[in-house]
């Protein structure tokens, strides 16, 4: 067995590692196999000193991380905060608090500087390291950009005015990345919905969500929604009851039956958590299932995805960097030694599936992501050929 | 035509401010396409696209020059070069991609496109090779267009549009213009093209696009439906039997063979279809030769 990721240097298990082999049942060669994947879920009713340290005070308080940080954690670590924007949200909610709280250590010393290496380094290392893995690219994309804007702050601003250009350059990035982002999608998106379409969506996304909710307040035009979820966040409960309260015409089905609704769909509009440079899609899990029913049926499948979350890199398959969720969702109780449950998070959609990804820039075939990316960003384009 | 009569627009306009001329572009950009729509059968996109991408041109000139006067002087000189630039296209698609027509090959076209017969006549001046056209329902573009190479001496054959099956076998290179190039590099051309873009991949012949690069249009069609199309009126004649009668037509000026339809008969017949990126091997422009995927790359840079 290799050094399992995250574990001591001395490559004995930590002992909450032992704890969670022996009351699970779980041999330690599948808690390190485990560990192939970015962070086994840590159950925070089963090992509560870990999380009583986390809000409460102990190794991490001793980090001198901000409460908010702390509070924030917990919520990723048991999943309460899920969904690609709403994480990000979240963050940035809290590195506003963090920003209005922060009082320099050392007078005369360049406080930014101190600033992203003693608060914001270790609050994000904090959460990816001890309570979930940042989420596939949004989250860093975010805050890549709350680094490069600390460290493009005029030299000579009082440190208030510091604070406050900060949190407002904070706030506007999620007015415009996500808000407006998602009613530019909303109107990109519209103007292929007509009457009598019937629409597929997969689990619940918020762009997804905004470009319906739109459609239906703004335009008259006629169509019916299928809406496909699965075990075992049924995630897709939350856009149901959206759309019966504008009364949309839904049907509800979970994911083994999406063969059966197939040949009555026109269009598919589906999340995305990410848009990796070749464009293929990491969503949550079961979307590359949907893509793939669709586009053997035909059907042209449109990914809704903000800008923010267009990452450059590829991942080759789904294992890598993902997610895990709490195996005991999927199946409970006593495991024994032979079975080893995985409760992925999200997978991988080839861009092969995908007619195209709406942007708040418009509608683009998937292998274009990376020219939005190039566009987006001139700065990093180092090229050779550069005139 | 299109470019000069908006600067025609420019020279003569009235207003004082950048607001009140893009008002004014944008009336005659907006008269032009109900005048073609309303009478001619060609499709609206390339006249659309190459609208736009003049007033996107403007604004940009605006941007550098805030003065009026001194912004309208610029675009008279820019537009003229401009204009000049679009008809100088189709040269440089001949100029740059000719080559892809080899010695001895058989090339099938269909429609009539003047970027294909620019490219086509600039390989003849160089290379002998045989031309396969499409008869072209319902306006006979095809045959028109077989008139035309055969009096520039390329060697011309003239088949039914449904033969395009029966005759890849013996065909190298297909090759054909567009009326437009959409979003995520496929096009919009006459009604067949789609057809022959299937056809030629399940033979593995390279399909080619020759297209300006003002034709590159704002579009993203999800599939066939997803497009604005004008649908024409279609007649049904049995021509053997119009033939037999030695090509006359009868008394009360009935055509022998014309089949008459009860009215319970639906006829659909749009003048154009669309061709995904994935049917289309390279696109010959003024640009450069593009891959599909590439369009979308130089259309965000057109657009920017």
């Amino acid at each position: 067995g290799t050094q399992p990721k995250g574990s001591s240097s001395s490559g004995k298990p930590e002992p909450s590692e032992k704890r969670r082999s022996e009351e699970t049942g779980i041999s330690q060669k599948q808690v390190d196999d485990s560990k192939q994947f970015s962070l086994s879920y840590r159950d925070p009713s089963k090992y509560p000193d870990e999380f009583e340290s986390v809000v409460l005070g102990g190794a991490e308080a001793a980090m001198k991380l901000h409460p908010a940080v702390l509070k924030l954690g917990y919520r990723y670590a048991t999943g309460e905060v899920r969904e690609e924007n709403a994480r990000c949200r979240a963050m940035m909610e809290a590195f506003v608090q963090v920003v209005e709280d922060f009082q320099p250590a050392k007078a005369g010393s360049d406080a930014r500087n101190q600033f992203v290496q003693d608060v914001l380094k270790p609050s994000f290392t904090y959460w990816t390291e001890k309570c979930r893995p940042h989420s596939m690219s949004g989250m860093g994309n975010a805050f890549s950009f709350l680094k490069s804007a600390v460290a493009t702050l005029d030299r000579d601003m009082e440190l208030a005015e510091v604070k406050t250009v900060l949190k407002e350059t904070i706030q506007a990035y999620v007015r415009e990345r996500i808000d407006f982002a998602d009613m530019a999608i909303a109107k990109n998106a519209a103007e292929k919905i007509v009457d009598g379409d019937v629409i597929l969506t997969y689990g619940d996304s918020e762009a997804v969500r905004v470009l319906l909710q739109e459609t239906i307040a703004t335009t008259s035009k006629k169509f019916r929604v299928i809406v496909v979820d699965s075990r075992p966040l049924l995630e897709g409960k939350t856009l149901l009851k959206e759309l019966r309260r504008a009364n949309v015409e839904c049907t509800y089905i979970l994911l083994n039956a999406l063969s059966f609704v197939m040949n009555q769909v026109t269009k598919v509009f589906l999340g995305a958590a990410a848009l990796m440079s070749d464009g293929s899609v990491v969503s949550r899990v079961g979307t590359a299932c949907v893509a793939l029913a669709a586009k053997a049926k035909g059907v042209p499948v449109l990914v809704c995805g903000e800008t923010y979350k267009i990452s450059n890199r590829v991942y080759l398959e789904s294992i890598t960097s993902n997610e895990m969720g709490n195996p005991q969702d999927v199946l409970q109780g006593e495991l024994g030694p032979n079975l080893r449950v995985i409760n992925l998070l999200y997978d991988l959609t080839p861009s092969e599936f995908v007619s195209g990804i709406v942007t708040e820039m418009g509608i683009l075939p998937a292998t274009s992501v990376a020219v939005l990316l190039r566009e987006m960003n001139p700065q990093d384009t180092d090229s050779a050929f550069a005139s | 035509a299109a470019m000069n009569a908006l600067l025609g627009v420019v020279e003569r306009t009235s207003a004082n401010t950048m607001m009140g001329l893009q008002d004014e572009l944008k009336e005659a950009s907006q008269v032009m396409l109900e005048w073609n729509n309303q009478n001619t059968s060609r499709s609206t996109i390339p006249l659309a696209s190459g609208c736009e991408l003049f007033l996107k041109y403007i604004t940009r000139t605006f941007l550098e020059l805030p003065d009026f006067d001194q912004c309208r002087q610029e675009i008279l000189e820019r537009g003229k070069r401009f204009a000049g630039i679009s008809l100088a296209a189709r040269d440089r698609v001949a100029t740059m991609s000719h080559e892809f027509v080899q010695e001895g090959q058989t090339v099938l076209t269909h429609g009539w496109s003047r970027v294909v017969a620019a490219l086509l006549l600039k390989a003849a001046e160089t290379k002998h090779f045989d031309v396969v056209i499409l008869e072209g329902r319902p306006d006979a573009a095809g045959a028109k267009a077989a008139q035309f190479y055969a009096k520039a001496g390329i060697q011309t054959t003239l088949i039914l549009d449904s033969a395009m099956g029966y005759i890849m076998e013996t065909v190298d290179i297909v090759l054909v213009g567009a009326e437009g190039v959409v979003e995520n590099g496929g096009i919009v051309n006459k009604m067949g093209t789609y057809a022959l873009a299937t056809c030629a991949r399940s033979h593995d012949k390279p399909f080619y696009v020759a297209a300006e690069s003002y034709k590159f249009a704002r579009l993203y069609p999800l599939n066939q439906r997803d497009l604005p199309m004008k649908q024409t009126s279609l007649d049904f004649v049995d021509t053997a039997i119009w033939q037999a009668t030695g090509g006359q037509v009868g008394k009360d000026n009935t055509v022998p063979g014309k089949v008459e339809l009860s009215s319970n008969v639906k006829v659909d017949n749009p003048t154009c279809d669309y061709t995904p990126a994935k049917f289309i091997t390279l696109l010959f422009t003024d640009l450069g030769v593009l891959t599909p995927s590439a369009v979308s790359d130089e259309l965000i840079r057109l657009y920017q």
